[in-house]
């Protein structure tokens, strides 16, 4: 009773770091995604970049400008999607809010027009621009949002989960009319996401984050090779149950004339796996999988956590990084194949 | 229009445009009005004829109420909108646009006033003619809508003040109901602040509050051009001052600003 008098009169708070020692650049045109998990300080990231937070410290430049001090002229040329939030005004036709915004952004009439022409023919709106916004799908929904940031052609995009809450085939159209744009006017894209297809299908680069600090920044190629230990090898083949004793190769699944390896790359290679099932008996079939980009993300979030907490993984040394990841990857594909044995 | 005015008003007819498409809210309005207008217009013609005194005739006090009330329900509740943005987090979408967001606010807050304003100022006339069975000369009503809707805006921008505490308490609901009870008090809405204890009479005139309801309703009581000026001045330096306040209190905010839901 006391304390909580106490709380209410002399209510006790405590500062969270959210973002700490971060630094990073990117160059014109690069699409970067910008990942981490929950609570990383991603979001809070992108609105620093985009002025709306103000840091405690640090400095940030956004095409030559500080966001924080020179927010209304970062605006022109800065676009934003809060895949959560709305910008459009619900009652009304998408329309309505790309007339609002030509006058927010003084696009001229006629300019404003043939962007509108293009966006609209881009993101195939025609069928619902009159269409009052509380009335669309959420995937059309976020077709509107995007050209809302995209009319005043900004050269910088700032997404934040673009794609959340979308079907597949909605999270696809995106996926594709992201990357077009920014192939077509050279746009600059820093994406937040949690799903990987949209990093893998429209970014380049990715930065990871954890506790506010770098853990990784660098190609989606080079952090798979970097964090990918092993392969998966299924083999189909004429006898049933194939059998291979090779070290670094242990069987995931077996299941009549289908058997599925893990291969553990620094122990053996894809090539000795295949050459022993042919010794064995004719092949039928074969595919050789790289573990899902999710599983790569899961085990460098797994590391960082299990290990250091929020001091970064920047501060462990490689060998002990790849041993935790590689057992991380281990365990993500057993709970994968324990998913698919129930299933 | 173009440049930095048109950005406003391009506010002003998009939020205009909004309140034409959900017109629930403002029939809604009006039936209270009627309703409120009948309860008041049947009290004080009871008072009168229980022989209790009354310092201004009973149909003029319902003309008065009208007023009052046509004021406080067209003024758009600006705070309860800055209030969800500022909650949902929605805030981040509307600071990353190269405009001012107190002006933006403002100028929608303006669109909805005038999409509400005039049919409750028809409805404030219409029922108060129809339960006292007497109408104001035409040239007085035609001083008192203006100056009534400079009102509206400035309880309007005085909403938005509220609503900008919503950055740090979160929740501004006790804070407005405070606020609304003090306008109701200071600004005479039931009664003119004259007719109210010393003490509120003292303290009134150091507040905004009569400026908005007491003053520009008491026009439908005593017709007086003077009154009228000094009402257009008492608006504007309350008015100036609203801004600076609003102003300097969003700066504030912006720079403590924390986005709820990450």
């Amino acid at each position: 009773m006391v304390s909580r008098l106490r709380d209410f009169v002399r209510p006790q708070t405590h500062e969270v770091l959210a973002v700490d020692a971060l630094s990073f650049s990117i160059r014109h045109g690069e699409r970067v995604a910008f990942i981490g998990p929950n609570g990383a300080g991603k979001s809070t990231t992108l609105k620093m970049l985009a002025g709306i937070l103000h840091p405690d410290s640090g400095e940030a430049r956004v095409l030559g400008l500080v966001p924080s001090r020179q927010r209304r002229q970062l605006a022109f040329q800065l676009g934003t999607v809060f895949g959560q939030r709305s910008q459009l005004w619900y009652q009304l036709p998408p329309r309505d809010t790309f007339d609002l915004l030509s006058r927010v952004y003084e696009i001229e009439a006629v300019a404003h027009r043939r962007r509108i022409q293009s966006l609209t023919r881009l993101f195939e709106l025609e069928p619902f621009l009159d269409t009052p916004v509380r009335q669309l799908s959420l995937g059309e929904r976020m077709r509107c949002e995007i050209v809302a940031s995209l009319l005043h052609g900004p050269r910088l995009l700032f997404l934040d989960e673009p794609t959340i809450g979308l079907d597949v085939s909605a999270k696809a159209t995106i996926q594709a009319l992201l990357r077009a744009e920014s192939d077509r006017d050279a746009v600059t894209l820093l994406l937040t996401s949690h799903d990987t297809g949209d990093m893998e299908k429209i970014c380049d680069r990715v930065i990871v984050i954890s506790g506010g600090r770098l853990l990784w920044d660098g190609s989606i190629v080079d952090l798979r090779r970097r964090y990918i230990t092993s392969k998966r090898v299924t083999i189909w083949s004429e006898i049933e149950r194939l059998q291979l004793t090779i070290p670094g190769v242990r069987v995931i699944t077996a299941a009549g004339y289908r058997t599925e390896f893990d291969v553990a790359l620094d122990v053996t290679t894809v090539g000795h796996v295949v050459d022993a099932a042919l010794k064995q008996g004719s092949v039928r079939d074969l595919a050789i999988e790289d573990a899902p980009l999710d599983a790569v993300i899961r085990a460098l979030y797994a590391t960082t956590h299990a290990d250091i907490g929020t001091s970064g993984a920047a501060d462990l040394p490689p060998s002990l990084k790849l041993q935790r990841t590689a057992e991380a990857l281990a365990e993500a594909a057993q709970a994968r194949t324990e998913e698919r044995t129930a299933s | 229009m173009t440049g930095r005015t048109g950005k406003y008003v391009a506010f002003l007819r998009i939020s205009f445009a909004q309140a034409r498409h959900a017109r629930g809210e403002l029939y809604g309005r009006v039936v209270f009005f009627v309703v409120i207008l009948g309860v008041f217009s049947s009290l004080w013609t009871a008072v009168a004829e229980a022989g209790m005194p009354l310092a201004v005739e009973p149909r003029a006090m319902v003309w008065y109420l009208a007023i009052t009330e046509w004021i406080v329900l067209s003024a758009p509740p600006m705070h309860f909108d800055i209030q969800e943005a500022v909650r949902r987090g929605d805030i981040v979408c509307q600071l990353g646009r190269p405009v001012s967001w107190v002006g933006a606010a403002f100028a929608e807050g303006l669109g909805l006033l005038i999409a509400r304003a005039p049919l409750l100022f028809a409805t404030a006339c219409a029922c108060a003619a129809v339960f006292t069975g007497w109408v104001p000369p035409l040239r007085v009503l035609l001083v008192i809508a203006p100056l009534g809707m400079a009102a509206c805006a400035l309880v309007m921008a005085l909403w938005i003040g509220i609503g900008l505490l919503a950055f740090w308490l979160g929740d501004v609901g006790p804070v407005s109901w405070v606020w609304q009870k003090l306008m109701f008090v200071f600004g005479g809405l039931l009664m003119p602040v004259e007719l109210y204890p010393a003490l509120v009479r003292r303290i009134a005139p150091f507040t905004p509050f009569p400026s908005v309801l007491s003053r520009p309703a008491s026009l439908v009581l005593h017709e007086n051009a003077g009154e009228a000026a000094a009402l257009v001045l008492s608006l504007a330096g309350w008015g100036t001052i609203t801004a600076v306040t609003l102003a300097f209190l969003f700066r504030r905010a912006a720079a403590a600003l924390t986005v709820n839901g990450g």
